[in-house]
């Protein structure tokens, strides 16, 4: 019998224990490697599974790398837009122009083909959306493309009844559709979107990488309500007098930022097609014109703040002046001494160039630069238009310039300027968007608080006393100028052709609002008695335009009486001045004897 | 001998029963996580879709605030007008206008 060697006797393995085992060297040996060996795959192994566990904890545990992030998962799906362009807004958060998720309709011909015959096809899809083409279905159809846009944008209840037909190859495609709620009474302040959806006027031109590219909303300073008054306000004055266009603009003085903002005749950007011509033209921004009368306000801001006049001084307006072949006349001709007030109120011609010359063109043309009126509109649009002005600046164009001809600037620059004459003298650049921490007021001081204060004066009177009074609304003060220009027609001036504007603006003791109306070519109707002047036209525009104004924004109406802007202590009093006490310093300079 | 033997058998039994009863509860833990899973991804969609018809709905509210519409339907049914500058008042303004005495039961005539 073969003796039995010790391992292959039952021992347990724990009784491999070298105390208690002796054996050969050899043997010994052999067996040591082997346990050395067994420890050493034991460590490795146990070494692996300390790691697949610190990765089995590691996973378990939300937000590590290589884990799905379950929180920023859910809360990317919940936040995901529903559209991928932002909203335009109002200031007060009203929706102005959205984006809504259509389907459009394609069809892949080829899988048509094979399952059903084409005019069935057709029929098919003309029984539930009549208004289309049947040939042009038809031959999309038959096209043999594998995308062919059939219908685009359709509503859900289209959606469902034609996936309620059943038609091989149909198939739809998600697209979102540009959609403004309120058609055409923001046509130029939004613009308009072409059919990819990308901005191709206005503001959403403008703000395209905002909108489409990043998808965030924009409020504008535009306010929803004032917009729909001054659109309709200046349509009913268009209508009247049977005007080509009409423009206005409602800005607040202190801020910059533009309430409203619309310029007729206009588009629905909803349903646009083609080229707008005339109705794609914003008159507000784009259009330049020789405003006339409404310029004497520069100017005589212009004359009280360098000190060349006074309140109590005056010209001689009894002649018109001729210069050359220039006559320069009165159109409410006095014909007779007119004080600085008297000027603005009556509007004369006449004394505002002699004002004019008396400043003198260079501080003239530095001082049109600081009311912003010599360089482009500063808006955030990009139809804006350049101003044109003389290249020579002589005598003749400073005595023109003085009264708003021989000068074409766009409305709304207008309106700026007018609103750093009676802010207190601060230029500050009009703004679409909505003024906060991004956008702050960013003004510069152009005029003498005192100029400011008289032009407020100034500008009530000739609403009280002068061609302004059509603008009045009783209780809000008031205050504006008038302005009729003629237009160039093929090189010369036509009468009956005219640019009629006035500038508004309430409460004068403490102005908040510019209003600006221009209308372009309207006609004297009965009712203006035949008049077709900015008095007639635009004043009355400018005061429907204020009395729904001021109770949108809670403005309290003067309890004065009607007498009260007489008193020397109103803030509003304008002395009288009767009789050529004193009369400013005329230059010999220009050919004098002329006039 | 028998007795070390006897203890290898219990922590083998022990191990077993600790494997079986941790693969039941991870098995029912996986199970319960499917499940949370699809009512989330359910969730997920349904808000999706909740939020694609508020979308839908504030365009609809915008269309239906348009001041012109507004104005015509005031006018129809309710009889109002734009108010005139006149009835803005100051806040203590409202102290003037005298007070009305009432008794019930009264009717003035």
């Amino acid at each position: 019998m073969i003796k039995k060697s010790p391992l292959q006797t039952e021992i347990p393995f724990e009784a491999l224990d070298p105390k208690r085992i002796h054996m050969e060297s050899s043997r010994k040996q052999a067996l040591d490697q082997g346990r050395t060996r067994l420890l050493v795959t034991g460590v490795v192994f146990a070494m692996a599974f300390v790691v697949l566990g610190g990765r089995l904890v590691d996973l378990t545990r939300h937000g590590k790398d290589g884990a799905p992030k379950w929180q920023a998962m859910s809360s990317s799906a919940i936040a995901a837009p529903v559209v991928t362009r932002g909203d335009v807004r109002d200031r007060n958060g009203h929706i102005l122009a959205t984006s809504l998720p259509t389907k459009s309709l394609y069809v892949d011909s080829r899988e048509t083909l094979r399952g059903i015959r084409a005019d069935e096809a057709a029929d098919k899809l003309m029984s539930v959306m009549p208004e289309l083409d049947r040939a042009q279905v038809l031959a999309r159809i038959k096209s043999g493309g594998r995308q062919v846009w059939l219908a685009r944008n359709l509503t859900p209840d289209q959606v469902w009844s034609i996936n309620s037909l059943g038609i091989p190859g149909f198939g739809f495609r998600d697209e979102e559709q540009r959609v403004y709620p309120f058609g055409p009474t923001f046509a130029h302040v939004l613009g308009y979107t072409d059919v990819d959806g990308k901005g191709i006027a206005g503001m959403e031109r403008t703000f395209q990488s905002k909108l489409g590219t990043h998808g965030e909303s924009i409020d504008l300073s535009i306010d929803m309500r004032v917009q729909a008054v001054l659109h309709e306000e200046l349509g009913k004055a268009k209508d009247k007098f049977d005007a080509v266009g009409a423009a206005g603009v409602v800005m607040d003085v202190k801020t910059g930022e533009i309430l409203a903002m619309a310029s007729l005749p206009d588009f629905d950007p909803n349903t646009r097609q083609g080229s707008l011509g005339d109705a794609g033209f914003n008159r507000v921004t784009k259009g330049v014109y020789e405003m006339g009368s409404t310029f004497k306000l520069f100017n005589t801001a212009m004359a009280l703040d360098t000190g060349t006049v006074g309140m109590s001084d005056g010209y001689d307006a009894s002649e018109p002046i001729r210069v050359s072949r220039f006559t320069i006349s009165d159109y409410h001709a006095k014909n007779r001494w007119l004080s600085v007030p008297e000027i603005l109120v009556h509007s004369s011609n006449i004394g505002s160039a002699k004002m004019a010359l008396d400043v003198g063109a260079k501080k003239q043309k530095e001082y049109l630069r600081r009311f912003g009126l010599l360089g482009s509109t500063d808006v955030e649009l990009p139809e804006v238009g350049n101003p044109l002005y003389p290249a020579r600046w002589g005598d003749i164009s400073t005595m023109t310039i003085s009264y708003g001809h021989g000068i074409a600037v766009s409305p709304l620059q207008v309106a700026a300027g007018v609103s750093a004459l009676i802010n207190g003298g601060v230029m500050i650049t009009p703004t679409l968007v909505k003024r906060s921490d991004d956008n702050p007021v960013q003004g510069k001081r152009v005029l003498k608080a005192k100029t400011s204060d008289a032009m407020r004066r100034l500008m009530r009177k000739v609403v009280r006393d002068g061609t302004g009074g059509n603008a009045e609304v009783k209780g809000y003060l008031v205050g504006g100028k008038t302005g009729t220009a003629e237009k160039q027609v093929s090189g010369g001036y036509d009468k009956k052709t005219l640019i009629s504007s006035f500038v508004g603006a309430f409460p004068m003791t403490n102005p908040r609002f510019v209003v600006l109306v221009v209308v372009d070519e309207p006609k004297g109707i009965k009712e203006s008695y035949g008049y077709a002047t900015g008095g007639w036209v635009a004043a009355p525009a400018v005061g429907g335009v204020i009395e729904r104004l001021g109770p949108i924004f809670g403005v309290v109406p003067d309890q004065g009486s009607d007498d009260a802007e007489e008193n020397p202590e109103h803030p509003l009093y304008v002395p009288v001045s009767n009789g050529p006490k004193q009369t400013a310093w005329l230059r010999g300079g220009l050919t004098h004897a002329a006039y | 001998m028998s007795k070390r033997s006897g203890l290898m058998r219990h922590t083998t039994m022990l191990f077993v029963l600790l494997a079986g009863g941790i693969s039941t509860v991870l098995f029912s833990v996986k199970y319960q996580v499917h499940e949370l899973e699809d009512s989330h991804a359910r969730l997920v969609k349904e808000l999706g879709e909740e939020r694609r018809a508020l979308h839908v709905l504030n365009a609809e509210w915008a269309t239906l605030n348009d001041p012109r519409r507004l104005e015509l339907l005031a006018v129809e049914y309710l009889g109002l007008q734009p108010i005139p500058p006149r009835q803005v008042v100051r806040p203590d303004a409202m102290l003037d206008i005298p007070v009305r005495e009432l008794t019930f039961g009264e009717e003035t005539q």
